[in-house]
């Protein structure tokens, strides 16, 4: 079981110029799920809910209300779509990634499934959209010379202050990625070797580490998305 | 980059991922949250309208149990207004009833001895007349002769006279 500990995600072909890689397959599976449940719960919206709609109602609630705890009601209408995508998207993909068959289906030799985001470039991607978002909404609300004031200043020590901001936006980035790469990716390679050593009922303990550590970071994922969003565009304090 | 080379990062993957995260932020946005966040909101206005409501119709429940206890209380009133009306008439008609059958036992009373004095007149006259007859028979007898009118007439008024 040696391809347990392949960093590399497996590429299963190519399509054109995009090495169609077997996470991104998993990436387009789990968007695939979402859009079909999200459209099913919505297909007929009702006062009285029921079904899947009262689940999603739930999850959004609550999600909403968190954001708007944070960032006040009018930026929460902004960020949380952004917010709520995160996720739903992380949450939805490292439970999809414990379905059986992942890992163990082959294709051309190499396994066709594998968790999202066991796979560094799907968790970067991540980072780096979330990273993109947040500037562009601090944009939005401070104005370009609001913002640029947050990292320039003639202050020579705010000057020096302001760099070291954005050595910290740049480590955000690799934190955000990392963090979520290594736990999804630890949560696989601790699966297929005890899977490795018996099959059967020893993973299982596993599992349910893995359920709640998949949940747990979409919230984390989600919760600092959201935090560098409320910081970022909040507007600076006078010095 | 080696580490980068190491974790096989590839920018056209990241492309594509952050293309996938933006269509399916299209996508839920569209579908998904705001339909829900539609319809979170109008059920939270709906629950306010309803409480609303219930605190309203609470509120004109009192007072209509209010209005009601307070008809309650006049009809009461009324009713013991008339309940005293009727007693104090019933005793005002008691008393003028025992007056009137007092006047009616005394006019009785008048008419009986009236007419009991009448009947006693007409006895005593009744009585007189015969005796005046027998007097008249006994003096026929005791005169032997027929007394002509005139004298009978004379002959009675003087011993009527003399007997009253």
């Amino acid at each position: 079981m040696e391809s347990a500990i392949v960093l590399k995600p497996e590429i299963l072909g190519y399509f054109k110029n995009l090495p169609i890689t077997n996470t991104l397959l998993v990436s387009w599976i789990t968007m695939f799920i979402l859009v079909v449940l999200s459209i099913l719960a919505t297909r007929k919206v009702q006062l009285v809910p029921s079904g899947l709609q009262n689940l999603f109602e739930m999850v959004l609630d609550f999600g909403y209300t968190t954001v708007s705890d944070l960032a006040g009601e009018k930026k929460a209408k902004v960020f949380f779509p952004v917010v709520m995508t995160f996720f739903l998207f992380i949450l939805a993909a490292n439970w999809i990634g414990l379905l059986p068959g992942f890992a163990t289906i082959t294709f051309d030799k190499e396994p066709l499934l594998r968790s999202m985001n066991s796979d560094l470039n799907m968790t970067l991607a991540l980072a780096l959209t979330s990273a993109f978002l947040t500037h562009s909404f601090a944009i939005r609300y401070l104005g370009f010379l609001g913002y640029l004031s947050k990292w320039f200043s003639l202050n020579p020590i705010f000057l020096f202050v302001g760099i070291l901001e954005i050595v910290s936006e740049l480590t955000k980035i690799v934190s955000l990625s990392f963090r979520l790469f290594g736990n999804i990716f630890a949560g696989e390679v601790v699966l297929s070797t005890v899977s490795s050593i018996f099959a059967f009922i020893a993973p299982l303990p596993f599992y349910f580490l893995e359920i709640i550590v998949g949940f747990v970071q979409a919230a984390v994922f989600m919760m600092l998305t959201l935090v560098f969003m409320v910081l970022l565009s909040e507007k600076h304090e006078a010095h | 980059m080696e580490i980068l080379n190491e974790f096989g990062i590839n920018p056209i993957l990241l492309a594509a991922q952050a293309v996938n995260f933006a269509i399916l932020l299209f996508i839920l946005k569209k579908f998904m949250y705001k339909p829900i966040l539609k319809v979170l909101e109008e059920r939270k206005k709906r629950i306010a309208e309803s409480l609303k409501n219930a605190e309203e119709i609470e509120k004109r429940l009192q007072e209509t149990n209010e209005k009601i206890d307070a008809m309650i209380g006049k009809a009461a009133n009324e009713a013991q207004k008339i309940i005293d009306e009727s007693k104090k008439e019933g005793v005002l008609y008691l008393e003028e009833t025992k007056i009137r059958a007092g006047r009616m036992a005394e006019e009785l009373i008048k008419k009986s001895e009236e007419a009991a004095r009448a009947e006693t007149a007409k006895m005593q006259q009744e009585v007189m007349n015969k005796v005046a007859e027998i007097v008249a028979v006994g003096l026929q007898k005791v005169t032997g002769k027929i007394l002509n009118k005139k004298d009978q007439r004379e002959i009675i008024e003087r011993s009527v006279k003399n007997l009253s």
